[in-house]
């Protein structure tokens, strides 16, 4: 599947005109991967996603269970559920055009709204949990190999697991009393009524869609290392895809001049000056801290005049009108942890109870690719008038860009994001404003290509 | 920049604020410092944060929706406080790079060189009290340990003329670079004897800088004139004087509104 094309269709809402002049940047999770892995109930199917999971110990790998995506029940089939007189082993009990838009959205690399449903109360609850940019997904359900529209979107192995029936039925009855509130009379009558015919007609079909099929679940090693292996492989893959593409994005930069929307600071005596203590290897912590706060609040101020502001006609204590100006509207900011953090400080000088998001990206020491760890962002973000993004240094412009789409996809319009930085190489502005051209860029600094994060380990101490 | 002429004293020029990349219809329009063509005096860049940053000082009864706030004394005041902390940061550090550098090359942690540049001298602020003394805190957050003198100025009742009450200066003043301190900048009266207690002291003209957040052009013609060396960092110059001889429009009392009011 080419996930080029979807992260396209991504930026449709962009005329076609600016489309052309508009470099292109893929983030790694606008490339998901999708795992099926079907099976009887009981077959050990999600023992296998986990143990997958666990032993590929990453972030980015989600399961998605297709419990969740069970159909809200009317009050008779609710009844005759609580009855154990419901299908539940049908293909018709299961919400597949829902799962289709979480997965379609997943792989339009935007966030999605998992439904939770409650087994006790066959039904589903309020609140919903919120995925977001997982590499690979781990699809997991009896039918999960069942709906071609599913199908279509996977490009990864589809593994079928198979238990003998015993095995099954045994484990699937300690699951349901343990779990999930039955009885075992319930069971064994669920199990002869619905499951094991359900099984013959629409489960084992399955297995002629399924790359690998996995017998004894969890105990057979060999077909777990072939799947986690091939997982394996398959992010190398993509990772060096996202760095391919971050390195084209460079084409032009010497030839080109920088965007008008890249301000660099004015270079006064007294910036300078502050530039000396901070840069010196030799100044002590203290000073370093006091100097970097005293940078970082210049450094905001000047943010802030890139952000939207209105007309305002006071009335001055002599009784005289002024007009000035106020902000449109809530300015928030965003820290890219962990260098954005060491503006926290000047920022509270500036915006006291500014309200701040934090998401975390660090390089892979292996690969170099930046990589998305953690998100926090206020819920009505889109909705704010000005958005600061900060982080301490830019090189390659890998974790901006990153840092940059993350605000976008949560629906941040482009020309109200200003990223702020304490120091940048032309390479990653250029990259950067490529991509996104109208932003707009506060720059302390500027620093030849690729300098190393040191702001961050000077100002924290370690 | 449409600038309106000047006949009469309440409008201001007035100009599109914002940044360079955007165009003027982009860019909300705000009344902006009044030009002075003195060589001694810098005027901060008229960015929008620095205009709304005014309009919050000067008025403070006006929420940004233009309707009337509803809140007690101290909660404006305490924004009152925050704003024009704010500006006198950007004017202190405005200030600060007026004085002497020689260059300075150090290594830095990932072992490149940077040619930076060292301040020499000495420095010290100097407040007039009571409103000099908000400024302060600014100060101190740019320049951590630095030593502050203070000098208080009264208006004499019977003769309506500024009399000096009060100073206590720092012992080798004459050796060092003055900050002097006061937010209102109108006539200028007491700023005047200020600085001539200083160079009573020792102190050059050229080697004090004040530093005030609104200032009159007739202050700042009065200053050009008796100390031509003497250099002046303001935030906004106003349209001009009212026949009490405050600024138009200003801000009121300044002591008042950050101390008391």
């Amino acid at each position: 599947m080419n996930a080029g094309s979807h992260s396209l269709a991504h930026m449709a809402d962009k005329s076609a005109a600016t489309m052309t002049k508009r470099a292109h940047y893929s983030p790694p999770w606008a490339d998901l991967s999708i795992i099926g892995v079907a099976g009887s109930s009981g077959s050990g199917k999600s023992t296998l996603s986990h143990a997958i999971v666990n032993k590929l110990n990453l972030p980015w790998v989600v399961i998605l269970s297709m419990d969740s995506y069970y159909k809200p029940l009317d009050p008779e089939a609710s009844k005759k559920a609580f009855m154990n007189e419901y299908d539940f082993d049908s293909p018709d009990a299961i919400d597949f055009d829902a799962l289709l838009q979480t997965l379609q959205d997943l792989k339009a690399g935007k966030r999605a709204e998992v439904p939770v449903y409650s087994f006790e109360k066959h039904q589903r609850m309020e609140e919903t949990t919120i995925i977001y940019s997982p590499h690979v997904l781990i699809l997991e359900g009896i039918f999960a190999l069942y709906d071609p529209r599913v199908m279509d979107l996977m490009d990864m192995r589809q593994i079928y697991c198979e238990a003998d029936a015993d095995t099954c039925l045994s484990r699937r009855i300690l699951r349901d009393v343990r779990d999930r509130g039955r009885t075992v009379e319930g069971c064994i009558k669920q199990w002869f009524g619905f499951v094991k015919p359900n099984y013959e007609k629409y489960v084992v079909p399955q297995r002629n869609h399924a790359d690998i099929i996995v017998p004894r679940g969890i105990e057979n090693r060999v077909a777990m290392t072939m799947v986690t292996q091939y997982i394996e492989r398959k992010l190398l893959e993509k990772s060096s895809h996202h760095r391919a593409a971050l390195k084209s994005l460079e084409a032009g930069f010497e030839s080109e001049p920088l965007s008008k929307r890249v301000v660099i600071l004015k270079e006064t005596s007294q910036l300078c000056g502050m530039n000396t203590l901070i840069q010196d290897i030799d100044t002590s912590s203290e000073d370093f801290i006091f100097y970097f706060d005293r940078f970082s609040c210049l450094l905001i101020e000047q943010a802030l005049n890139n952000v939207h502001f209105k007309e305002l006609t006071v009335e001055t204590s002599t009784g005289i009108p002024y007009h000035g100006l106020t902000p449109k509207g809530e300015v928030s900011a965003v820290l890219v942890l962990r260098g954005g953090a060491t503006f926290e400080a000047g920022l509270r000088r500036v915006i006291p109870d500014c309200r701040t998001g934090r998401l975390l990206i660090q390089n892979n020491v292996r690969t170099g690719e930046p990589e998305l760890h953690y998100l926090k962002l206020p819920k009505d973000i889109s909705k704010h008038e000005s958005v600061l993004l900060l982080d301490s240094q830019m090189s390659s412009g890998g974790s901006g860009l990153m840092a940059v789409q993350v605000l976008v996809d949560h629906g941040v319009p482009q020309d109200r994001i200003v990223f702020a930085t304490y120091s940048a190489g032309r390479v990653g502005l250029h990259r950067l404003t490529k991509v996104f051209p109208e932003i707009a860029v506060v720059v302390g600094n500027m620093v030849s290509d690729i300098e190393e994060r040191w702001v961050e380990s000077r100002y924290f101490r370690c | 920049m449409a600038s309106a002429p000047g006949n009469r004293p309440h409008v201001g020029p007035t100009q599109c604020v914002g940044p360079d990349y955007r165009s003027e219809s982009q860019k909300p329009i705000a009344t902006v410092s009044t030009e002075v063509k003195y060589e001694t005096v810098t005027t901060l860049p008229q960015t929008p944060q620095l205009i709304a940053l005014l309009t919050f000082t000067v008025s403070l009864t006006y929420d940004d929706c233009g309707y009337r706030k509803i809140r007690d004394r101290n909660t404006e005041r305490a924004d009152f406080i925050f704003y024009s902390n704010r500006i006198i940061r950007l004017l202190v550090e405005e200030g600060l790079n007026h004085l002497p550098i020689v260059e300075h090359t150090v290594t830095t942690p990932v072992g490149r060189n940077y040619a930076g540049l060292m301040f020499q001298g000495k420095i010290c602020g100097v407040s007039i009290m009571r409103a000099g003394e908000a400024m302060e805190q600014g100060l101190r957050d740019c320049c951590r340990s630095v030593r502050i003198g203070k000098i208080l100025i009264q208006r004499d009742e019977e003769t309506a003329q500024p009399k000096l009450f009060y100073d206590k200066l720092p012992e080798d003043i004459a050796e060092r670079w003055v900050l002097l301190l006061d937010p209102m900048f109108a006539t200028g009266g007491s700023a005047i004897m200020a600085v001539e207690v200083l160079k009573s002291r020792g102190v050059p003209e050229e080697r004090i800088l004040f530093l005030n957040l609104i200032a009159s052009p007739e202050g700042i013609g009065n200053f050009a004139t008796k100390f031509p060396k003497l250099r002046v960092v303001t935030a906004f110059v106003d349209q001009g004087l009212d026949s009490k001889n405050y600024i138009v429009p200003g801000l009121g009392d300044f002591g008042d509104r950050f101390y008391t009011m």
